[in-house]
C-alpha cells in the first residue's frame, strides 16, 4: 500500500467521522457546550428574543440520568447581538454527564430541547491519548515489560517491533470485542474471558504471520520475527480485558487499541534512542545491560507521571 | 539431561541461580507494577506458585499425548485454564486482595516465565521433577517479589505487612509505581555485583 | 491428512477438559463470591451505622431497601420507587411513581419475595409484571432506611462521582436530619500516598458530624490540618477529648489533603451532591406516600 493510498484513506475515514458534525448544523441551535465550571453557552442561527432567553423561568435544565432534579440558574445573560446567551448555575456542573435543557416560547415553539455534552469525538481521542500518554502502557501501568526491555535497544527494532504490536493489538481487540459482545456476553462466560482472549491473539499473529509471508516477503523479513513476542506481551492481553471491564463500544475499543499500540511505540522509540547513546557511556560492569535499562524505564516513568490528571477534552 | 537432579537442587536453582525475576529477567511487570506491599507480593506470588505448579504437572503428566506441533497451543490452554481457576478462586474467597492485584492475576497468563518452563522442563521430565522445578520457581518469584516489596514498603510507608516499623513515611516515592523500575533495576545491579564478586574469588574470568 | 485430523481431534479434547474444569470451579466460586459480596457490603454498611464485631446490631434494627427506577411511558418520564409495604399491608412491595414535578402519578402494588427482590433481574420482571405494558424502567440506584424499633436512625446510600483519575464510589450513611455520620471509599484509582489518603480517617472523619446545611456549603480549604484536629480523627486521644475537637471544627471547611487538593475536591463536592439528592428526593417521597397515606414499613 503506498502512501498516496494511504493519505486518501485517512482523509475518507476523518471525513466520515467528522459527518455528524456537519450534519448538525441544520438546527436553530447552533452550538452548544460548556464554558466555564457552572456555565454552559448556547449559539442561535438567528437572534432570539431576550425577554425569553434572558429569563430564568423559562428555562429547564436537569442532567439525563436525573429528571427529577432541576439545576437552579443564577441568570441567563443574552449576548448583544442576541445570538447567544449564556445561562450560568449555582453549583459547578458534572461535566461528565449529559444535560437536557429545555427553553419555553424561543421562537414561539412552545417547548425547544436539547442537549448538552461533551463531544463524542473528543471523549473516543481522550480514550486515545489517555491511552498514549497518561495511561501509558508501558511507564504508567508496567506491563509489557519483558518485550520492552528485549527490542529496545536499536531505534530500527523499536520501530519494528511498535508497529508490528499495533497491527496485531487493532486486530485482536476488534475480534476480542465481537465475541466478547456476541458471544460471552450473552451465554454469560464471561469466565472464559482469558482463554479466549489469549486464544484470539495466538490466531491473530498466526494469521498476520501467514499472510505477510505471501503478500510482502521483505516486510515479512524485516518485521516478522518480532510476531511471534506479541504473544508473550501482557499489553495484548490487558486491552481486551479492559474493553470487557469497562463494557467499551467497538470505536472506544478501536482507541484504547491504537492508543495502547502508539504508547507502546513510543515508550519504545524514546527507550531506544536513550539505550543507543548510552553505549557510549561509561557505566559501572554491575550495572550493564537490563539494571541500567530498569534505571532509565523508572526516569520515564516518572517523566510521565507528569501527564497524570490531564484532561484533553 | 536433568534426569538425576535431586530435589534441593531443583528448589535452589529455581531461587538463587535461575531466579526468574532477578536472573532470567522475566515477568517484570508485575515485579515492577505492584511490589509496593510484602503482602501483594506474597498474593501474586501464591497465585504464580499454584498456576506454575499444576500448569507444569499436567503438562509433564500429559506430555505423551501432546502433538508437537500443537505444542504451544496445548501450553497456552493449560496455562489459561489455570490462570482462570486461580482467578476465579481468588475473586471469590479473597476480595480484599484480589483487588489490589487488579488485572495482574489475570496477566499471569502472559508470563513467559511458565510458558519458557514448560517448554524447557516440563515436557520432557517426569512429573516428580517437574513439580519440585515449578515449586523451586514459584517459590523463587514469590520470595523476589516480597524482597522488592519488602525494600518498598519499608521505605515508601515505613511499616512491613502493615505494621508499623519506622513511624514515619521516609520517601513516599518508593510506593509510586515508577520507584518499581528503580528498585528492580538497582536490585539487578546488586545481584551481578555479588556474582562478580563470586566470580572472582573464585578465580574464574567472566 | 490423517495428521491433521489427529491434531485437531486432540486439541478439541484438550479444550473441552479445560472448559469442564473452568465451568466447574466457576459454578462453585460464584455462589462463594456473591455470598461474600454481600457480607463485606453489610460489614460495610454497620461499620458506618457505628456496629462492629464487637457491638453487633440489637434485634430492633432493621433496614428497608428502597430501589429507585427511571420509568419511560409513552415518551413521558416518571421517578418509581419499589418500596417495602408495611407488615401486614397489601402486598409485600408497592410500586411507586412520581412525575417529574414531585406529585404521584400512580403506585401499584408488587407480588414478589424478599430474596427475589434482592436480585436486579428478578426485581426489574416482578416490578414490570406488577405494572403493565407500555411502560419502560431502568434502575438507578438504592437506599437503605434504617430503623430502630419503627423510628429512623439513618439512612445509608452508595453513589458514584469523578475523582481526579476516573471514579470514586463510596457509600455514606445519613442521620434522619441529614448530618453526615460518616463515609466509606469502596473503590477508587487514586495514586497511592496522595489521592488514596482519602480512605484514611483523618480525611475521612472531617465529615462525620456535619449537618445538611453546613455540608451543603463545604468549602476546600488548602491548609495543613491542625495537628490537635488530627489526633482526635484518627482517635488517638480520649473520647471528651475527641467530642471538644469535633465540636471546635464542626463548622469548618475541609483540609485539603497535602499534594492531593484535586481528589479532596472531588470527594467533597461528590458526596454534597448525593446528600442533597437524596435529602431532596426522600422528602418528596416522603411527602408523598404521607399525603396518599401509603403504608410503608418505615414510616416515621
Amino acid at each position: 500500500m503506498n502512501m498516496k493510498k494511504l493519505h486518501k484513506l485517512l482523509f475518507v475515514l476523518l471525513a466520515v467521522l467528522l459527518l455528524p458534525g456537519w450534519l448538525h448544523a441544520a438546527d436553530f441551535i447552533t452550538g452548544k457546550s460548556f464554558g466555564d465550571d457552572n456555565e454552559i453557552v448556547v449559539k442561535f442561527a438567528g437572534p432570539v428574543d431576550p425577554a425569553v432567553a434572558g429569563n430564568i423561568e423559562k428555562y429547564t435544565v436537569f442532567e439525563e440520568t436525573d429528571p427529577d432534579i432541576r439545576l437552579p440558574l443564577i441568570s441567563a445573560d443574552v449576548a448583544d447581538n442576541a445570538m447567544s446567551v449564556s445561562l450560568k448555575f449555582n453549583d459547578p456542573l458534572n461535566t461528565t454527564q449529559t444535560h437536557v435543557v429545555s427553553v419555553k416560547g424561543l421562537t414561539g415553539e412552545e417547548k425547544t430541547e436539547f442537549t448538552v455534552a461533551k463531544s463524542y469525538l473528543g471523549y473516543l481521542f481522550s480514550i486515545m491519548i489517555s491511552a498514549l500518554l497518561i495511561q501509558n502502557f508501558v511507564f504508567t501501568k508496567y506491563l509489557g515489560l519483558c518485550v520492552f526491555f528485549g527490542t529496545a535497544k536499536r531505534k530500527s527494532t523499536a520501530k519494528g517491533m511498535g508497529v508490528v504490536f499495533t497491527l496485531v493489538m487493532v486486530i485482536s481487540a476488534s475480534m476480542a470485542w465481537f465475541l466478547y459482545q456476541f458471544v460471552l456476553v450473552p451465554f454469560n462466560l464471561n469466565f472464559l474471558q482469558i482463554v479466549i482472549f489469549i486464544g484470539l491473539t495466538s490466531l491473530t499473529v498466526q494469521a498476520v504471520d501467514t499472510i505477510l509471508r505471501k503478500v510482502n516477503p521483505v516486510l515479512f523479513n524485516s518485521f516478522g520475527v518480532y510476531l511471534v513476542l506479541v504473544i508473550a506481551n501482557c499489553i495484548v492481553i490487558a486491552v481486551p480485558l479492559i474493553v470487557a471491564d469497562n463494557n467499551y463500544n467497538y470505536f472506544e475499543t478501536l482507541m484504547l487499541a491504537l492508543g495502547a499500540g502508539g504508547g507502546f511505540l513510543l515508550a519504545l522509540y524514546l527507550m531506544s534512542s536513550v539505550s543507543e547513546r548510552l553505549e557510549l557511556a561509561n557505566i559501572p560492569p554491575s550495572f550493564k545491560g537490563l539494571p541500567m535499562a530498569f534505571i532509565v524505564a523508572g526516569q520515564f516513568a516518572m517523566a510521565f507521571l507528569g501527564f497524570s490528571g490531564l484532561q484533553v477534552f | 539431561m536433568a534426569n538425576d537432579k535431586s530435589i534441593s537442587q531443583l528448589l535452589s536453582r529455581g531461587i538463587l541461580s535461575e531466579n526468574p525475576i532477578f536472573r532470567l529477567a522475566l515477568s517484570m511487570c508485575p515485579a515492577v507494577g505492584i511490589s509496593t506491599t510484602v503482602m501483594n507480593g506474597i498474593m501474586l506470588g501464591i497465585a504464580v506458585f499454584f498456576v506454575q505448579v499444576f500448569s507444569s504437572v499436567t503438562i509433564s503428566a500429559f506430555k505423551d499425548y501432546i502433538h508437537p506441533r500443537i505444542r504451544i497451543p496445548s501450553y497456552t490452554l493449560t496455562i489459561a485454564t489455570w490462570v482462570t481457576v486461580i482467578d476465579l478462586v481468588l475473586a471469590a474467597y479473597m476480595p480484599g486482595a484480589y483487588a489490589k492485584m487488579g488485572i495482574f492475576v489475570k496477566l499471569i497468563v502472559a508470563f513467559a516465565i511458565i510458558t519458557m518452563r514448560l517448554e524447557m522442563f516440563a515436557c520432557k521430565e517426569k512429573v516428580s521433577d517437574s513439580f519440585w522445578d515449578a515449586v523451586g520457581m514459584g517459590l523463587g518469584f514469590m520470595v523476589g517479589m516480597c524482597v522488592i516489596g519488602a525494600f518498598r514498603e519499608l521505605f515508601g510507608s515505613g511499616m512491613i505487612l502493615g505494621y508499623d516499623i519506622l513511624g514515619y513515611k521516609p520517601l513516599l516515592f518508593f510506593i509510586l509505581p515508577s520507584a518499581g523500575f528503580f528498585v528492580v533495576g538497582l536490585m539487578m545491579a546488586f545481584f551481578n555485583w555479588i556474582e562478580a564478586g563470586y566470580k572472582r574469588k573464585k578465580g574464574i574470568t567472566s | 491428512m490423517k495428521e491433521i485430523l489427529n491434531i485437531t481431534f486432540r486439541l478439541t479434547v484438550s479444550c473441552l477438559l479445560a472448559a469442564v474444569v473452568m465451568g466447574s470451579t466457576f459454578i462453585i466460586t460464584n455462589k462463594a463470591k456473591k455470598h461474600n459480596e454481600h457480607v463485606r457490603e453489610q460489614n460495610v454498611m454497620y461499620s458506618l451505622l457505628g456496629y462492629s464485631e464487637t457491638n453487633p446490631p440489637p434485634e430492633s434494627v432493621s433496614m428497608h431497601e428502597i430501589y429507585r427506577y427511571v420509568v419511560a411511558e409513552a415518551g413521558q418520564q416518571f421517578i418509581g420507587y419499589l418500596v417495602p409495604g408495611a407488615h401486614g399491608g397489601a402486598a409485600p412491595f408497592i410500586f411507586v411513581a412520581l412525575d417529574l414535578d414531585g406529585k404521584l402519578a400512580w403506585q401499584k402494588p408488587v407480588e414478589a419475595e424478599e430474596d427475589k427482590v434482592l436480585e436486579l433481574e428478578s426485581r426489574n420482571a416482578a416490578i414490570l409484571a406488577a405494572i403493565g405494558p407500555g411502560k419502560d424502567i431502568s434502575f438507578a440506584e438504592q437506599a437503605i432506611i434504617v430503623t430502630d424499633d419503627g423510628t429512623r436512625i439513618a439512612y445509608l446510600m452508595s453513589g458514584k462521582f469523578p475523582g481526579f483519575k476516573t471514579f470514586i464510589h463510596t457509600m455514606l450513611a445519613l442521620d434522619p436530619k441529614y448530618t453526615m455520620l460518616g463515609f466509606e471509599v469502596l473503590e477508587h484509582e487514586e495514586d497511592p500516598g496522595l489521592g488514596a489518603e482519602i480512605e484514611q480517617d483523618y480525611f475521612k472523619n472531617q465529615f462525620d458530624g456535619k449537618t445538611f446545611d453546613i455540608l451543603k456549603s463545604l468549602k476546600v480549604i488548602k491548609e495543613p490540618l491542625p495537628g490537635e484536629y488530627q489526633k482526635a480523627l484518627e482517635g488517638k486521644v480520649a473520647e471528651a477529648e475527641i467530642e471538644k475537637m469535633m465540636d471546635q471544627y464542626r463548622e469548618q471547611d475541609i483540609y485539603a489533603l497535602t499534594g492531593a487538593t484535586i481528589s479532596t475536591k472531588a470527594v467533597t463536592v461528590g458526596l454534597q451532591g448525593i446528600a442533597k439528592k437524596f435529602a431532596y428526593r426522600l422528602d418528596t417521597l416522603d411527602s408523598v406516600l404521607k399525603e396518599q397515606q401509603i403504608a410503608v414499613s418505615f414510616s416515621n
